[in-house]
């Protein structure tokens, strides 16, 4: 166990250095001289230039300045927003909140719903249920993600007129307390329903090839085989494995699950870092995009390492290794 | 004295939307008290089907089972409801399968898949008293008392096969099928387990089925032979006389191919041609198109299971000549 | 010995095509899609990138099969035309990609040990990245350009292939025509490019379908944050420019969304249906003993 968590650190911290490198070399390798990408194309404020040259050590050696560029990245410091003028932490610190919330919710649930119905259609392969929501599944996976909240705000919000097409909280009305937290799950509706539907299939998939799977193994046969109830066979032992893969795949959907987070926040004008995200393009606020990217790598990163430390409680295997 | 299992005419057809397999074709075959069959043939013979079938547990949509199977002369195992059969499992019918590796659940100690598979018959048993039960029984197949808290990853394929045993003989049934069970094990592992089960089934008054592709397993550990080939049976009788002197062509075709006796029926390269289509209905002979001895009869018509002598029959037209 | 291999797979290609339905299906809608491609200046029936004077017309409306965007350009003829889009995009981005994980990974299998375990970990720190905002950065920094976008999502979506043809080459080695022709003194260089590519590419060309699919996706998303290439029409682009008009001009964006939709599931389909076709363990209707 003890060997398994430290391997499994490591290669999250190498996925982290990774990712610090390939920052690094595309500032470096990007069009245009990095100080400028770094200052904002309109700004020539000569003190802020040489204040940068300074961090980056722009007149040393290549590898001093990479070492220089992890010392400032592995300390936190981002750098500065250009429209904001503003810290990137601070930046980014404002806008998780919502981002988390939303991204959250709609994992937790789509990983229940995905999974509950995985299960049911390997148990009943074949039948009219199983058909029906795999075609759907299948469907929901090729779906993108906002033309999907594009389509929820045309039927949900501009037709029917049942839920707000966009933002999280009505401004005008000012709620507090218990009226706020309403009114912010009312306009979570439909963008978590939406990252619901895309993130579900995948949890869909995995528990219902992993229930057939486990179905078919000798040891389930040999349960069979001794007169044990079905229920109970599938109930503490089908489910028990078959639930394993599904707790990694937690994990991998994470960065699948951030990058639809994004993209939903822009549908439904959500104020989070999708949002943020998308201001740092149209403005091409390079230190943000860098920084949004960095957050956002180490954040999966330390989340697998939580996910695979999970698994190992599940699975004697590993624990044991 | 009325047989322990008389399987009469069992046929299991595979079936799916484009065609059937006919996987074990009219096989009929009766098993005394305290006898020990060996049922041998190449992979895809049909031989798991049959102890399959025999057990109820293919999938009742895409798997057909008919015929009969008499146990204790009295109970039909394919006529009964899946609910009454459950009352037979592991009390009077239990088995062990291919591969122990897979045979336990990875994820559940050793103690805990014995207590639920006891419980399903003794459901007021005590922990404590299953744990006596067990232990016996790992003494009986040579394992540690340790092994009781152990997990399936930390144990050997060989203490693993025995546990299996062990388990399998919990409630000492009257019939005990090994499917391939020692097949993946090392050869002296494999010895050592197979005396253990022939000292076991004495003490206990057991009747057991042993399915394999090794003819040096059935001699070493069986009193009774089944030769089955593509679905059919075509020979049956003493595991000394068959062995010895073979009376199908098919069989005398695999023992010439081992005649060491210590050998895995892998393909039989000696034979020209190759397993029939099993999803055809032979008119003839099933092994015709392979053996030297066919005459126009055998492509056109099945032979019936005839004696050879007293308990040793076999299904070949042309068993006159070879008398 | 290899060609044989790689015949009889080819032979289970045309047995597949037969007896599996999402095979079939793939197949042919691929093969629907490439008319579409091949009949664009018959199909469509207006000029993409003229600007007409029907601003956001109704499906329907003066000739206007599915519409008008918000600048009066044809929606059914928009379509029409991303579709090459698309598909160049999906058939560039995979071929850098399968091209990458193939060596990548033929490599590391081969040559196992330190090399193994080295690019075996790079591997799987690659997997752990999210890609798509490394895609979104580069683009940013480097420039729109539709070329750009393919050569990126090509570069950062090699891992998956990389994995698949590592597992594939370690299996390879120990076959017995590899160790025939290591006997015969063949050199390593011979027999990677010789033996181990060519039959253990099957697996990533069914993973780097799906990889295709993927990459219109991918494509789609970037559109829509605004990092399309404004020079080409692309089905991501027009659900971008339709999201405006969601409530007075859905069709805009619901046609291309349905467009992409189809063609993300053809892909799909023809990926899941070359790995049952090649998958031993998938027999074709075959009831089998065990």
């Amino acid at each position: 166990m003890k060997r398994y968590v430290v391997k499994r650190i490591f290669s999250g911290l190498l996925t982290v250095l990774l990712v610090f490198t390939l920052n690094f070399v595309i500032i470096k390798a990007a069009p245009g001289d990095p100080i400028k990408t770094l200052m904002g194309k309109e700004n020539s404020d000569p003190q802020l230039r040489a204040a940068l040259e300074e961090k980056w050590g722009l007149n040393q050696p290549q590898y001093v300045q990479y070492f220089n560029y992890l010392r400032n990245a592995v300390q936190g410091d981002l750098g500065t927003s250009i429209t904001y003028n503003q810290s990137v932490n601070k930046l980014i610190a404002e806008k998780v909140g919502p981002t988390v919330l939303l991204g959250v919710a709609a994992a937790i649930v789509a990983l229940f719903i995905g999974t509950a119905m995985g299960i049911y259609c390997a148990r009943h392969e074949g039948g009219i249920g199983d058909t029906i929501f795999s075609g759907f599944a299948y469907t929901l996976d090729a779906m993108p993600s906002f033309w999907l909240g594009l389509m929820l705000i045309l039927i949900f919000a501009s037709r029917l007129g049942w839920f707000p097409t966009s933002s999280m909280t009505d401004v005008r009305a000012g709620y507090t307390g218990m009226r706020y937290v309403a009114d912010v799950a009312y306009h979570m509706v439909l963008p978590c329903l939406c990252l619901i539907a895309i993130t579900m299939p995948g949890y869909f998939r995995i528990a219902k090839s992993s229930v057939l799977q486990v179905t078919n193994e000798d040891f389930i046969t040999t349960l069979r085989a001794t007169g044990m109830d079905e229920g109970k066979i599938f109930r503490k032992y089908i489910f028990r494995n078959a639930i394993l893969p599904t707790i990694t795949t937690f994990g991998i959907t994470l960065a699948f699950l951030i990058t639809g987070v994004t993209l939903i926040e822009i549908v439904f004008a959500w104020p989070g870092m999708g949002r943020l995200t998308m201001t740092a393009i149209n403005q091409r606020d390079y230190p943000t995009l860098l920084g949004i990217y960095l957050i956002v790598s180490v954040a999966v990163s330390l989340v697998m390492i939580l996910v695979d430390i999970v698994y190992a409680l599940f699975d004697p295997r590993i624990r044991f290794e | 004295m009325a047989a322990l299992l008389e399987i009469k005419n069992l046929n299991v057809t595979y079936r799916n939307k484009e065609k059937s397999v006919y996987a074990v074709r009219d096989v009929s075959l009766s098993l005394e008290e305290g006898d020990a069959l060996g049922i041998v043939g190449e992979s895809g013979s049909g031989k798991s089907t049959l102890a399959m079938g025999i057990l109820r547990l293919l999938p009742e949509a895409t798997a057909d089972v008919t015929g009969k199977c008499l146990f204790k002369g009295e109970t039909d195992l394919l006529s009964i409801s899946q609910k009454e059969y459950a009352d037979l499992r592991w009390k009077d019918i239990s088995i062990v399968f291919q591969k122990a590796m897979n045979s336990l659940s990875p994820v559940h100690r050793i103690r805990t898949q014995i207590e639920d598979i006891y419980h399903v018959h003794e459901p007021k048993a005590s922990k404590e008293e299953i744990r006596e039960r067990s232990l016996e029984l790992f003494r009986m197949v040579g394992l540690p008392e340790r092994v009781y808290n152990l997990y399936p990853h930390e144990m050997s394929g060989g203490m693993l096969q025995r546990v299996a045993i062990a388990i399998s003989l919990l409630h000492e049934p009257s019939l005990l099928i090994f499917d391939e069970a020692t097949t993946a094990l090392d050869v002296v592992t494999q010895g050592q387990i197979l005396d253990e089960v022939v000292r076991l089934e004495k003490s206990m008054h057991m009747t057991r089925i042993m399915i394999t592709h090794d003819m040096s397993v059935v001699s070493a550990s069986c009193s009774k032979v089944a030769v089955m080939y593509a679905g059919c049976l075509l020979e049956f009788g003493p595991v000394g006389k068959v062995l010895k002197d073979p009376a199908h062509p098919y069989t005398q075709k695999l023992m010439e191919s081992f005649p060491s006796l210590h050998g895995e029926i892998r393909e039989l390269k000696s034979i020209p041609g190759s397993l029939p289509d099993l999803s055809i209905l032979h008119e003839g002979c099933v092994f015709a198109e392979r053996c030297s001895k066919a005459c126009e009869r055998c492509l056109k018509e099945r032979p019936a299971m005839r004696d050879v002598e007293t308990g040793h029959s076999a299904a070949c037209f042309a068993l006159k000549e070879v008398l | 010995m290899a060609k044989s291999n790689k015949r009889s797979k080819l032979t289970r290609y045309l047995q597949g095509f037969k007896s599996d339905a999402q095979f079939r299906a793939g197949v042919i809608g691929i093969v629907l899609l490439l008319l579409v491609v091949a009949l664009t200046p018959v199909l469509v029936t207006h000029d993409a990138h003229e600007f007409g004077s029907l601003s956001l017309g109704r499906p329907g409306q003066d000739g206007h099969l599915l519409g008008t965007n918000h600048m009066g350009q044809d929606v059914y003829s928009m379509i029409i035309e991303g579709t090459s889009t698309s598909l160049k995009v999906a058939v560039i981005s995979s071929m850098i990609s399968a091209i990458l994980g193939i060596l990548v990974g033929g490599i590391a299998g081969f040559f196992g040990g330190k090399t193994d375990i080295v690019i075996s970990e790079s591997i799987n720190a690659f997997l752990m990245i999210p890609t798509f905002f490394l895609v979104l950065l580069v683009i940013a920094l480097f420039g729109n350009s539709i070329t750009n976008v393919m050569i990126v999502i090509g570069l950062t979506s090699w891992p998956g292939n990389a994995k698949l043809m590592r597992a594939q080459a370690l299996s390879l080695r120990e076959r017995t025509f590899v160790k025939s022709a290591v006997a015969l003194g063949e050199t390593r260089l011979q027999i990677l490019t010789k033996y181990i590519l060519p039959n253990g590419i099957f697996p990533v060309v069914a993973n780097t379908t799906r990889g295709m699919a993927g990459a219109i996706l991918t494509e789609a998303s970037l559109s829509f944050l605004g990092l399309g290439d404004p020079n080409i029409i692309s089905w991501g682009q027009m659900i971008y420019a339709g999201k405006n008009y969601i409530t007075t001009g859905w069709w805009v964006s619901t046609f291309a969304g349905i467009a992409t939709i189809i063609t993300v599931v053809i892909f799909y389909l023809l990926g899941d249906g070359m790995n049952h076709v090649l998958n031993p363990k998938y027999s074709f209707g075959k009831g089998g003993g065990k």
